[in-house]
């Protein structure tokens, strides 16, 4: 068995992965990242059918931004010089409620006072509370961007002075806060259009990340690379090679070894092991120390425990479609649609539970943000939705491509309707991604494409606070999407960032 | 900042702050009044994923037969063979005095017969062909080969094609079309399939007699005979034009979905061009390797017949060997007897993605199916790529 030695190794190069290993790579550590499947990325990636090159997961990016205006990823991404074309995204959503009691048919923009101004011409007075929760979410931004950079040991004094309402609010729903806001329920509705995004409702979901999010979104718009996630994914490849990191792909790492409580190693199935004090694992917490973790048995109880007490976000499905006319000549105007049966996120969450049940849509049609993404005459239309635990179990091989049609084909009847478009004669290309499909590709555990669920007592606050009990083993730390930060794409880079330099700081006290 | 917000969520301000501070204590409860219950380490999804798509399959031959002078037809058996959708392939890995090769084969059979562990190959002898040389002269009943798991787009797709299918096929492009024709007996698809089958003779029109079984008791699948070199009563004579397929399709809407050699793409190819049918109706499956690159418009000239230096890397080892501007440098790697992943040879599935370090390489326009992101930051599907300098390629370790 062959044996190398590195400073630090990056188990997994999803998003989380790629902008630790950067960032080790960067600040001179020997860096080698390990990915199991041949590219990297994760869901950050690209597939072509016929003449349509696929998005497979990205929507819009948050926390880019432009020059002079940089958030906390576009700052990331220039840090480490990363060569992406990023687009803007024209408008910040069309939310569409279908149900004939609750019908809503809205368009709402990016820009903190275009957001408010429209919220009030849909929802008369509403601009007072809609004007106070944004206020909160600026102080919640601030708040947790003062608690990341005290790496989970903030100084109580100045989180109660400056940071108070952040504080009131921190430990309750999206919901909750809502209602202290006396925000009227139809701007709620409104408001609350991305819950999907972390697949939560807001009756659970805490509110700081939401509002975080929200906020982010609204101050500094959203943006999508030109060439498909992919292109982030590469320019964060090359970076890693430039800085003299090392990257290895169809290589799975199946054991951490970790001797008298801190990491010592890791071993691949090409039969390899790896000297290293310092793992970053991209994979799920509870996958490392369920399957992978070797010579901590003392850990597994503890372990076991906080993987029941959490739950796995929803799966992914995705259609796709490569359609042989343009999105104008078919009618599809706008750029981001959430198409919900009700404005209930309660009763769409449980619905996540059944599989076959009316779903909500999150749409996305590229060309309205680069026109020439597909060919000249033609367009292309990405569906998601989420379904929870159970909701597959019951496909197997033979009943498999029947289940996943049958979904695409309720999809396309919704979204006819909802929009009053024809899409079905003109679909070219064809091709879904399922639970099936995100564990084949990136081991996604049960085809959840998010990570533990960002409910009000496991939110991003508790998760930040608590990041050094969540350290099991010496040298073993998390990145991505069920890491501290929570889910979502700027998440992941951002977690990848802030692991990268916590193993850095760790690494200079090896000796 | 400065505006302060009087936010109340309970109706003292006082609790909301002692909220915050139980953050911790309560998110340390939650974990510790957990259940210690093992984690599932392979559940539902990640299961179905390992069944429908594995890496990795092996067979053994159980039963060899001439379906005509030429072509063979291999029953493989196993414990288990992945399901499948008729019309996909497997990608056959072969040991050929020590290059490790590999060839893309329509599966033929029923996908219900995977159920019961079994695949069919129907595979036809090429001319001065290296592999099915190989093929004919060491597959027998007993040979254990190693596939990778079912693979390919070439399949009806109910969102997408028209209702009935005019498939199109010559020579053993009838292999997926026949695995079509019996996932509709089977009750596993559903579509009109009308098979326009190009053939020399009748002597060589491998399966035809199962096919019309077929269609005998099955009014959804229709087999037309077309044949070129004798001219038979009840046969269409000559080659597939577009008045032989309007002829059978009726008038209802019509995919055409076509298997078969290069030259039939670039004949039936014309004759479809007639048609005037919207690209959406008209697919055709991979051919395979291209043999000729030096002929194809856009190969420079002053290139032809050159010889390369080739550098290859794979994970710790460097190889350096010599390549040929009319072989692709996955040919090139398999001829120096490294190992290089590859499934379709046709630059679609990107399974031989490699990073071109240096060099430069001419590629059909047809046959690259790359992402624009990999063409932008160097990396190439060496199986379409062939060398026009000497090149520096880093390859994945299968």
């Amino acid at each position: 068995m062959s044996e190398r030695t590195y400073d630090v190794v990056v188990i997994g190069a999803g998003n989380g992965g790629l902008a630790a290993a950067a960032t080790t790579a960067q600040k001179g550590m020997k860096t080698l990242l390990i990915e199991q499947h041949t590219l990297p990325g994760g869901y950050a990636s690209s597939f072509v059918r016929g003449r349509f090159e696929f998005e497979p997961s990205l929507h819009e990016l948050c926390d880019v931004g432009k020059e002079g205006e940089w958030g906390a990823c576009g700052t990331l991404f220039k840090d480490l010089g990363l060569d992406i074309e990023w687009v803007p995204v024209p408008e910040a959503y069309r939310m569409v409620i279908t149900d004939k009691d609750e019908k809503l048919d809205v368009t709402m923009p990016f820009g903190l006072k275009e957001y408010i101004d429209k919220m009030e011409e849909y929802v008369p007075n509403s601009r007072k509370s809609v004007t106070n929760f944004f206020d909160l979410s600026q102080e919640v931004l601030e708040a947790i961007g003062y608690l990341g950079a005290s790496k989970g040991n903030p100084d109580k004094k100045v989180l109660t002075s400056k940071y108070s309402n952040f504080l009131k609010t921190a430990s309750y729903s999206v919901d909750q806060v809502e209602k202290a806001l006396k925000i009227p329920k139809k701007a709620c509705d409104i408001l609350n259009a991305y819950w999907c995004y972390l697949g939560t409702d807001t009756g659970k979901l805490g509110f700081t990340i939401y509002a975080a999010m929200m906020i982010k979104f609204l101050l500094l718009g959203a943006y999508i690379p030109k060439m498909r996630s992919h292109e982030i994914s590469l320019a964060f490849e090359k970076a890693i090679r430039d800085f003299g990191g090392d990257v290895i792909y169809g290589t799975k790492v199946e054991k951490i070894l970790v001797e008298n409580g801190s990491v010592v190693g890791i071993t691949t199935d090409k039969g390899e092991k790896i000297n290293t004090k310092h793992v970053i694992c991209n994979a799920p917490r509870h996958v490392a120390f369920g399957s992978m973790v070797e010579g901590a048995d003392e850990i597994k109880e503890k372990a076991n425990r906080e993987f029941n007490a959490r739950k796995v976000g929803g799966k992914g499905y995705v259609a796709y479609f490569g359609l042989n006319k343009t999105a104008k000549e078919l009618g599809i105007t706008d750029y981001s649609y959430f198409i919900y049966p009700t404005a209930d996120n309660k009763k769409l969450y449980s619905s996540m539970f059944e599989r076959g049940k009316n779903p909500m849509q999150a749409i996305v049609c590229l060309n309205n943000a680069i026109p020439d993404c597909s060919p000249p005459g033609t367009s292309m239309l990405t569906v998601t939705t989420l379904y929870k635990d159970g909701a597959w179990d019951d496909v197997n091989e033979t009943n498999y491509v029947q289940a996943k049609n049958k979904i695409a084909k309720d999809i396309v009847k919704n979204i006819e309707s909802a929009l009053n478009i024809k899409i079905s004669d003109a679909i070219e290309e064809f091709s879904v991604a399922s639970p099936e499909t995100f564990a084949r590709y990136a081991c996604a555990y049960d085809g959840s494409i998010y990570g533990y669920e960002s409910e009000t007592w496991d939110s991003l606050l508790p998760r930040l606070l608590m990041m050094k009990d969540d350290l099991y083993i010496n040298g073993l730390r998390f990145a991505g999407g069920f890491a501290f930060r929570c889910h979502g794409y700027s998440s992941g880079y951002m977690s990848g960032n802030t692991i990268g330099l916590l193993t850095y700081k760790d690494s200079l006290e090896d000796k | 900042m400065d505006k302060k917000l009087n936010v109340k969520i309970k109706p003292i301000g006082l609790l909301d702050l002692l909220a915050f501070k139980k953050l911790v204590p309560n998110r340390k409860k939650k974990f510790e009044e957990a259940p210690a219950t093992e984690i599932k380490k392979t559940p539902p999804m990640n299961e179905l994923a390992a069944k429908l798509h594995p890496k990795h399959q092996k067979f053994m031959i159980t039963k060899v037969t001439d379906l005509t002078d030429s072509m063979r037809q291999f029953e493989l058996s196993s414990d288990s063979a992945a399901y499948f959708r008729a019309g996909q392939y497997i990608s056959v890995k072969f040991d050929i005095d020590g290059h490790k090769v590999t060839r893309p084969y329509s599966i033929m059979s029923s996908p219900k017969d995977a159920l019961s562990g079994v695949y069919m190959l129907g595979i036809k002898k090429a001319d001065g062909g290296y592999v099915t040389d190989y093929i004919f002269n060491n597959w027998k009943v007993g040979t254990v080969i190693e596939t990778s798991g079912p693979e390919g787009n070439f399949y009806y797709e109910d969102m997408r094609d028209a209702k009935t299918v005019i498939a199109i096929a010559g020579g053993c492009g009838i292999t997926p079309f026949f695995s079509m024709a019996q996932a509709i007996r089977d009750g596993i698809e559903d579509f009109n399939l009308y098979l326009i089958y190009g053939c020399k003779t009748l002597n060589e029109s491998a399966l035809k007699k199962e096919l019309d079984e077929i269609a005998a008791n099955n009014s959804r699948v229709k087999v037309i005979c077309v044949l070129s070199n004798e001219e038979k009563d009840g046969y269409e004579h000559g080659f597939i034009t577009a008045d032989i397929i309007k002829k059978y399709a009726g008038d209802n809407p019509y995919s055409v979905f076509m298997c078969g050699p290069q030259v039939m793409y670039d004949f039936v190819g014309k004759e479809i061009a007639k048609l005037g049918l919207a690209k959406k109706y008209v697919r055709r499956e991979l051919y395979g390797q291209i043999n000729n690159i030096e002929k194809y418009p856009g190969f420079p000239k002053d290139k032809v017949g050159k010889k390369y230096k080739l550098t290859i890397h794979i994970g710790n080892n460097t190889i350096t060997t010599e390549a040929s501007s009319q072989e692709s440098v996955l040919v090139a790697v398999e001829r120096a007897k490294a190992e290089a992943p590859s499934l379709c040879r046709t630059g679609e599935c990107g399974c031989c993605r490699s990073r071109l370090i240096s060099g430069e390489v001419f590629i059909v326009p047809d046959t690259d199916g790359r992402r624009m992101a990999d063409k932008k930051f160097g990396y190439v599907h060496i199986c379409s790529s062939f060398p026009l300098s000497d090149l520096e390629v880093e390859i994945p370790v299968v």
